[in-house]
């Protein structure tokens, strides 16, 4: 069964969630429709409460890189999704591709979990596999990966992934808000929202990691001078 | 080149992508509606090095068990011999990972087909100049740490001069290494310049560095997408008239180089 198909049976089944979108089912002659999940109740209304209507799912893309405020969402777990506009969707092909666009692979990062065929890749790996001006990220401290999952990530910080990484295989994630986040950006649990899942670290956070591993390494060399 | 319909394989376009930059990765995915629109494969991805999804995440995106992996890239190098390999566990043309099939297709700026592409960039940027009184310049990044990274530049020179395509001059410049870009003007024997930048989206390099070496802007400006207006041409300066295109990965017919690379790979590999 292709991953739209699968897509089809979770909205039968109850899902109608995925981080800050509502997907909607059978809204006026449209098989499918999509938008924010703050305005929910305006999509059910006659001509779609007034919302911006981008009929299939080229929009996608454009409706997220930029968030509420205007700034780039540099990752797409941010939870500063744009309102006021609603897509509708002729396929549950469409709303696949749409639904990638805004959460890049989590449909099927969800069902490969379901099915236990998901890989994790853990912190240490992704590190030690950076090029150029990032390899410096491999030497930050296990100290110091774990002070920035709580600075950097988690719903507090505008990611509303689920982490499912650790540092290495046998190091997992200091217990915090962040790393106990369940993917879900709202009070709904998993019957009703598919969760947006981190099998490794973004890029964004391993441009902090360089970040603080240039900070460590200064602050020890400066330590030594002064020794 | 006409491609046969491949409705049982996905295609997956490979690109660079930024956290930084939000016009990074527009081009692929310009790339990737223009076939999707063709129907031509059951399935059209893309997936980055610094943009998601990973190249790792690319794998939960496909249902297809046949996959074409088509690097957007403009040069062989690095990326496409060591990185997108590694990434994506491939070892060769033809790689069968967990239950799928990878071919693994040449990058499109090596593409025989990108000659055409930069000169109807060329016309189209400075249609009214005539190619006699015209430097064409085309530039790339450059870095001491790969040959290959300049190679596909400095070929497509070779080609267009071959080709006479009727310009005073055709030659390459970097930002990185020489020829610098800085010094175009010095390069440029003619009133009249043109400058192609060979890079594959209007991100950080073509669109915000090299506009700065050029004289263009002063300092390093907002991305393409944040600006109110695009860049006027042509722009008067060193005593020329220079005419800066954008980059040759946001032309739309790019998309058919990458049809171009998997309808190579299935010659050259006799794959049905």
């Amino acid at each position: 069964m292709t991953t739209a198909l699968k897509l089809r049976e979770l909205l039968r089944n109850g899902i109608h969630r995925i981080g800050e979108l509502e997907l909607l089912s059978d809204v006026y002659g449209f098989p499918y429709a999509i938008c924010h999940m703050a305005d929910a109740e305006l999509a059910t209304e006659p001509a779609f409460g007034g919302l911006e209507v981008h009929e299939g799912p080229n929009d996608a893309r454009d409706l997220s890189t930029y968030g509420i405020d205007g700034t780039y969402r540099f990752t797409k777990g941010q939870v500063n999704l744009k309102r006021g506009w609603v897509m509708p969707l002729e396929t549950e092909e469409d709303l696949r591709i749409a639904l990638d666009q805004f959460y890049p692979a989590c449909v099927g990062l969800f069902l490969a979990q379901q099915g236990g065929t998901l890989e994790i890749e853990m912190l240490r790996d992704k590190l030690n596999r950076q090029t150029g001006m990032y390899r410096f990220a491999r030497s930050i401290s296990d100290a110091g990966a774990q002070k920035l999952v709580q600075e950097v990530c988690g719903p507090a910080h505008q990611c509303a992934k689920k982490i499912l990484w650790k540092l290495d295989p046998t190091t997992p994630l200091d217990d915090s808000e962040a790393s106990r986040f369940n993917g879900i950006p709202s009070d709904l649990t998993e019957a009703e929202s598919i969760p947006l899942l981190c099998r490794e670290a973004c890029n964004h956070f391993v441009a902090e990691c360089r970040k603080a591993a240039k900070a460590e390494f200064e602050a020890k060399a400066a330590a030594e001078k002064q020794a | 080149m006409s491609i046969a319909p491949k409705p049982n394989s996905a295609l997956l376009i490979v690109g660079h992508g930024s956290t930084e930059n939000p016009d990074s990765s527009t081009p692929y995915f310009d790339h990737a509606d223009e076939i999707r629109r063709r129907n031509l494969f059951a399935e059209v991805h893309c997936c980055f090095w610094k943009e998601e999804p990973s190249m790792r995440e690319a794998f939960y995106l496909i249902d297809a068990e046949e996959v074409y992996v088509v690097p957007d890239f403009i040069s062989e190098g690095y990326f496409t011999q060591d990185v997108i390999p590694r990434e994506l566990n491939l070892t060769g043309p033809t790689t069968t990972v967990r239950g799928k099939t990878f071919h693994y297709c040449l990058p499109v700026g090596v593409h025989r087909s990108m000659t055409d592409l930069i000169l109807k960039r060329a016309k189209d940027v400075a249609p009214r100049v005539d190619p006699a009184t015209t430097t064409l310049i085309i530039t790339g990044h450059g870095t001491g740490l790969n040959q290959n990274s300049t190679k596909a530049i400095r070929d497509q020179v070779d080609l267009i001069i071959a080709a006479g395509a009727g310009y005073a001059a055709v030659v390459d410049a970097y930002m990185e290494e020489p020829p610098f870009i800085a010094e175009w003007d010095q390069m440029s024997p003619t009133p009249n310049v043109v400058i192609v930048p060979f890079f594959i989206s209007d991100g950080l390099h073509s669109y915000q560095d090299i506009p700065v070496l050029l004289g263009i802007e002063p300092e390093v400006g907002a991305a393409a997408s944040q600006r109110e207006v695009f860049r006027q041409n042509p722009h008067s300066l060193r005593g020329k008239t220079l005419f800066y295109s954008s980059a040759i990965g946001t032309e739309r017919l790019l998309a058919d180089v990458i049809l171009d690379q998997v309808s190579d790979f299935d010659q050259l590999h006799q794959n049905p």
